[in-house]
């Protein structure tokens, strides 16, 4: 592990320590440890206490501190080993050399980051944030929302170590082949890598049929030829935070460098733009440096992945990979609607049970009903999913809570955002144990239920991304998001609980009332958005057609990748970390063919 | 042996689908029946309050479907096909006969939109004779 120190001269490690640390306490314990071994009263203590045993015990306590660099004279540094770098303490306008720059380390860059550690590549990842949630650093997310309600956009998403994955529920499924027949790749691709993230995820067996979920106290609805919903199922994740079950692995690889708050604020190009020549980071405390890679991928998430490209304007005024105008457009969401049906049933029923939360072998799942193919085809029907919810646990999701706004005021907006964060990281991880309280305490039969529904519309070019003309605290201009529904989606939504209600009666199960203002409830006054922002860089094998191929590098840069939800140019009824680690690591795996 | 309106509602007023507990309740409704059919009725429907407004907007939605003999008919006619032929004369030989039916329109799309409550059509008409 420290052979490559063994032949770096003591003088040069240790003023690389006092650079990187900026304080001389490396070098004054060194000289004390050899210093001590004078007064040791055995000359075989003396022995033990050797030169190699005092480099090693100091090269231990340098790598606790997480700074170990070596510094050339033209200040390039060259990755010695692994470790967690705070950007804020290096030389001003420093370059960092690697073979793989990755910008963001949520979901998509910690997987990449993984998948491509151990090898002899380079590999620089580069972190707004750092190893927890900060104000200063989350403002830089902020933006203007026009069109329809959307959550504002600096509460939707987390930026440090871990990305969102520091709020995410932990839903899983991996789209099936329908979902995918408007992508360039198909299932048959993408399997081998959903095998791979069901581990990541940190799920059970790699089987969404209900029919291998059945125990004695739960099973599906029995199918008939004449349903147009199938019954399947979401599994959950812990939730896996990627920032923390994978910090520990990251950090014992070899040939791994994780800069923290550092923010990418410019990708340099030749003339023809056609190549990235290098990076900019920049930290909000004013520190600049630079990074050179062969490759380099964007994994910032779908929003921010266009803020970066629509903010590089000194080669292609309209953005980088934005020459046919599709950067930002095709902005999808997932619809979600909390109460769209009342459901009675007999709760006791194992049919209805299969359809509430549960453990089967120790494995959270989740039944719910989804479109047959048939029915989409037939119909013309957007992906969508129902679920049963026990209408009282209304529980927040995903930290978007808002505290009054008198209280705001009083705690000052700082305070009042990091409750708010630390109020949902808490009631997300509590949804599952809160729900079967409520449950076990309060639920009497008969059962009521309500459905809730969940839906994507058909991409839409003019649901977009842009940027407005403010700018952040680096000097980039902030995200302008316009949110379009279609205008036939209470109409599906009501087709949808449609064939529910035939599914239910059918079946003897229960029965469903649809509501609306008719009924006292209008569900459209409670929908929100699901937090899950995919299309922007949508992946097409026609650069008229998608920013990204169906390698997701960017058409017409030659080593500008994407990673993450924007490459999405459909999506199913599902949260898509699970398609996100997929696809991360099928990009990993062409990042290493065009390496060797 | 024929039976009458008020024999049918008897019967059939568990199985209207608006409360859980159509076993139990039918159960109880085999195990006595008053002879005063209009109490019966009273008391066999889980949620009357809820049969009647639905089945005044089933009538609103069928008008031509208003009359009494009429939804009878329709009952009976739809019920026909479920019991092999054989009339469905005891109570309780009735009910899985009904639900029966009910399961078959459901399966075949056979259904109507009351205020919300997606029901089979039989089952709606039912509710229509309670007003």
């Amino acid at each position: 592990m420290y052979g490559h120190l063994q032949a770096e001269s003591r003088e040069q490690l240790t003023s690389a320590a006092a650079i990187a640390t900026g304080s001389a306490d490396v070098c004054r314990t060194r000289g004390a440890l050899l210093n001590s071994a004078k007064w040791f009263p055995l000359a075989r203590a003396k022995k033990l206490i050797s030169r190699y045993f005092a480099l090693r015990l100091l090269a231990l306590i340098e790598r606790c501190r997480r700074r170990i660099l070596t510094v050339d004279a033209l200040h390039h540094v060259r990755i010695s080993e692994f470790m967690f770098v705070d950007a804020r303490q290096l030389p001003q306008d420093m370059e960092v050399d690697a073979d793989i720059c990755i910008i963001g380390a949520g979901a998509a860059g910690i997987t990449m980051a993984r998948a491509l550690s151990g090898g002899k590549r380079k590999i620089a990842v580069f972190e707004s944030g750092g190893f927890e949630f900060d104000v200063d650093t989350q403002k830089l997310y902020a933006g203007d929302v026009i069109g329809y309600s959307y959550t504002p956009i600096d509460r939707d998403r987390l930026r440090f170590l871990g990305g969102s994955t520091n709020h995410w529920q932990g839903s899983c499924r991996p789209f099936d082949a329908f979902d995918l027949e408007e992508w360039p790749i198909g299932l048959d691709v993408l399997e081998p890598y959903y095998r791979q993230a069901q581990q990541i995820c940190q799920l059970g067996p790699y089987s969404y049929d209900p029919q291998d979920w059945i125990d004695a106290e739960a099973r599906p609805i029995s199918a008939s030829s004449s349903d147009s919903l199938k019954s399947t199922l979401f599994q959950y994740s812990p939730p896996t935070r990627f920032g923390t079950v994978y910090r520990d692995e990251l950090e014992a690889a070899g040939n791994l460098t994780v800069y923290l708050h550092a923010n990418l604020v410019a990708i340099n190009t030749n003339e023809a733009a056609s190549s990235v020549t290098g990076v900019e980071i920049a930290c909000l405390t004013g520190k600049r440096f630079r990074a050179r890679a062969r490759h380099y991928v964007l994994a910032t998430g779908g929003i921010e992945n266009v803020r970066l490209l629509l903010n590089c304007t000194r080669v292609q005024k309209s953005g980088l990979g934005n020459g046919n105008d599709l950067v930002g457009r095709y902005f999808m969401d997932h619809v979600y609607v909390p109460k769209a049906a009342t459901v009675l049933a007999d709760v006791s029923s194992p049919e209805v049970r299969f359809y509430d939360h549960h453990l089967v072998r120790g494995q959270p799942i989740e039944g719910i009903f989804t479109a047959s193919d048939e029915l989409r085809r037939a119909r013309q029907m957007p992906p969508f999913y129902i679920g049963f919810r026990v209408p009282t646990t209304e529980i927040a999701e995903l930290g978007v809570e808002r505290l009054p706004a008198s209280i705001r005021g009083l705690l000052g907006e700082g305070v009042a955002h990091s409750i708010e964060y630390y109020y949902s990281r808490t009631t997300s991880s509590m949804q599952v144990p809160a729900k079967w309280l409520y449950e076990k305490m309060w639920r009497t039969p008969p059962g009521t239920f309500v459905t809730c529904y969940s839906s994507g519309p058909y991409p839409d070019p003019d649901s977009r991304v842009t940027l407005s003309d403010t700018v952040d605290a680096l000097g980039l201009r902030q995200t302008r998001l316009d949110w379009r529904l279609p205008a036939d989606f209470v109409q599906d939504m009501h087709r949808a609980h449609e064939q529910l209600a035939q599914l239910l009666g059918r079946s003897g199960v229960g029965r469903l009332r649809i509501e609306s203002s008719e009924t006292g409830y209008d569900p459209m006054q409670d929908v929100v958005n699901a937090h899950h922002h995919m299309g922007t860089t949508r992946m097409h094998d026609d650069p008229r057609q998608g920013v990204v191929d169906r390698d997701c590098r960017i058409h017409g840069i030659g080593n500008l990748f994407v990673a993450g939800s924007s490459v999405f140019p459909s999506y199913a009824c599902d949260d898509p970390t699970m398609t996100v680690v997929a696809l991360a690591l099928r990009l990993a795996d062409h990042l290493k063919s065009l390496a060797s | 042996m024929s039976y009458t309106r008020r024999y049918l509602l008897t019967c059939l007023g568990y199985a209207c689908g608006l409360g859980v507990g159509l076993r139990s309740a039918a159960l109880a409704a085999a195990a006595s029946v008053p002879d005063d059919a209009a109490a019966a009725l009273r008391l066999l429907l889980d949620d009357r309050t809820r049969a009647r407004a639905l089945g005044g907007s089933y009538r609103a939605h069928c008008p031509v479907e208003s009359d009494p003999a009429l939804l009878t008919r329709l009952i009976l006619d739809a019920l026909a096909p479920h019991h092999g032929g054989q009339q469905p004369l005891r109570r309780e030989l009735l009910l899985p006969v009904f639900d029966r039916c009910v399961r078959a329109e459901f399966g075949a799309g056979d259904t109507v939109e009351l205020s919300g409550w997606i029901l089979a059509r039989t089952e709606a008409r039912l509710c229509a004779l309670c007003e």
